[in-house]
């Protein structure tokens, strides 16, 4: 006997009740399951589906499907990284080297000018303010999106996250470390301007890519990443 | 069915090996297929197969494809061109592992 429409709709919901909410693992799962669910009926094809089911999934061990999430969250989180080296690196070779040397030699001035700390102060106050709001309609949209029951990929989610994470705590943790401190740059020794102007040059790269960059190409990396992305956005 | 835990390290050698000889396959046939091969003396759980997969894949060894079979999406294992040289890799430790077992536990009647 084979799997029908609504078996496999089953399948999907009962995934997501098993605390998987990514359509592509949930995709895997649900293969792996109605292929063991027809197995099973071929031996005993008097057993009712949700009884195999729940046959099949005691196969998955205490843990249920948290060992498959958990497996799935590592191989994403090492893919984002590679992306987002990826697109950092592009800032490190000609033409946009121009640009990073130029943000470079900005801060290092800045630095030498007396009080510089306030001023960096205010620049990250105003850049935490627009990245809040930001964030607040991010947030927004994808809870509507998990409302209207969308399919959402883990990679989408991991983008949409990274942007509002790594922007909130790196630009909080700026600013409580300048502003806690209380170091005058004004009256530090050249190389350690140095340092700390090529620190924060990578770090507004970072942000920049994570923040707008690699969020604005989000279409084009999860259908490099999900063959199946074309498929079921109909893109 | 014997000890599992003995199996567990090899997990990735034979699920690279099973796709060196099979060019692409899905997760419910490696269980299957692991089956059928060992008769039934190895049983792949599923908590372990799908993470030693995509850890397979997050090392770039592992390529994916997706497939409309029927009512459901299928995806597919295939080995990358590194994959490809891992699988020897891995075979040719596992045989020294071998070799290496078979002295130790039986050190009269060895292979060589």
């Amino acid at each position: 006997m084979k799997l029908t429409q609504t078996h496999i709709e089953n399948l999907y919901e009962f995934t997501r009740k098993h605390f998987v909410y990514h359509y592509d693992v949930q995709t895997e799962l649900v293969d792996h399951l109605a292929n063991d669910i027809e197995e099973i009926w071929l031996e005993n094809p008097h057993l009712s589906f949700e009884d195999a089911r729940d046959k099949s999934f005691k196969k998955f061990g205490i843990f249920g499907f948290m060992d498959v999430i958990e497996a799935k969250q590592k191989q994403m989180n090492k893919r984002y990284w590679n992306i987002q080296l990826r697109f950092v690196k592009e800032w490190f070779t000609m033409p946009k080297l121009l640009t990073t040397i130029l943000i470079f030699f900005g801060i290092y001035s800045l630095l030498q000018i007396k009080y510089s700390e306030f001023y960096i102060i205010g620049a990250l106050l105003i850049a935490v303010l627009f990245e809040m709001m930001y964030l607040y309609k991010d947030r927004k949209a994808q809870k509507q999106k998990a409302e209207k029951k969308e399919k959402i990929f883990l990679l989408e989610e991991i983008i949409g996250q990274t942007k509002g994470g790594v922007v909130s705590i790196g630009f909080v943790n700026i600013f409580n470390s300048v502003r806690f401190t209380k170091i005058e740059f004004s009256s530090l020794e050249s190389h350690w301007l140095i340092l700390i102007a090529f620190c924060t040059t990578v770090l507004i790269i970072l942000f920049y890519v994570t923040s707008y960059v690699i969020p604005s190409k989000s279409k084009e990396l999860l259908q490099e990443t999900y063959p199946e992305y074309k498929m079921v956005k109909n893109v | 069915m014997g000890n599992q835990k003995l199996y567990k390290g090899s997990l990735q050698t034979i699920i690279l090996q099973l796709l060196a000889s099979n060019e692409k396959m899905y997760g419910y046939e490696i269980t299957q297929k692991v089956k059928e091969l060992t008769k039934g003396e190895l049983n792949i759980t599923e908590g372990a197969l799908y993470p030693a997969l995509h850890k397979l894949e997050a090392d770039g060894l592992l390529d994916v494809e997706v497939a409309n079979v029927g009512n459901r999406l299928r995806k597919y294992y295939k080995l990358t061109e590194n994959g490809s040289k891992e699988t020897a890799n891995k075979v040719s430790e596992m045989q020294e592992f071998l070799r290496t077992m078979q002295h130790l536990v039986n050190p009269k009647f060895s292979l060589e």
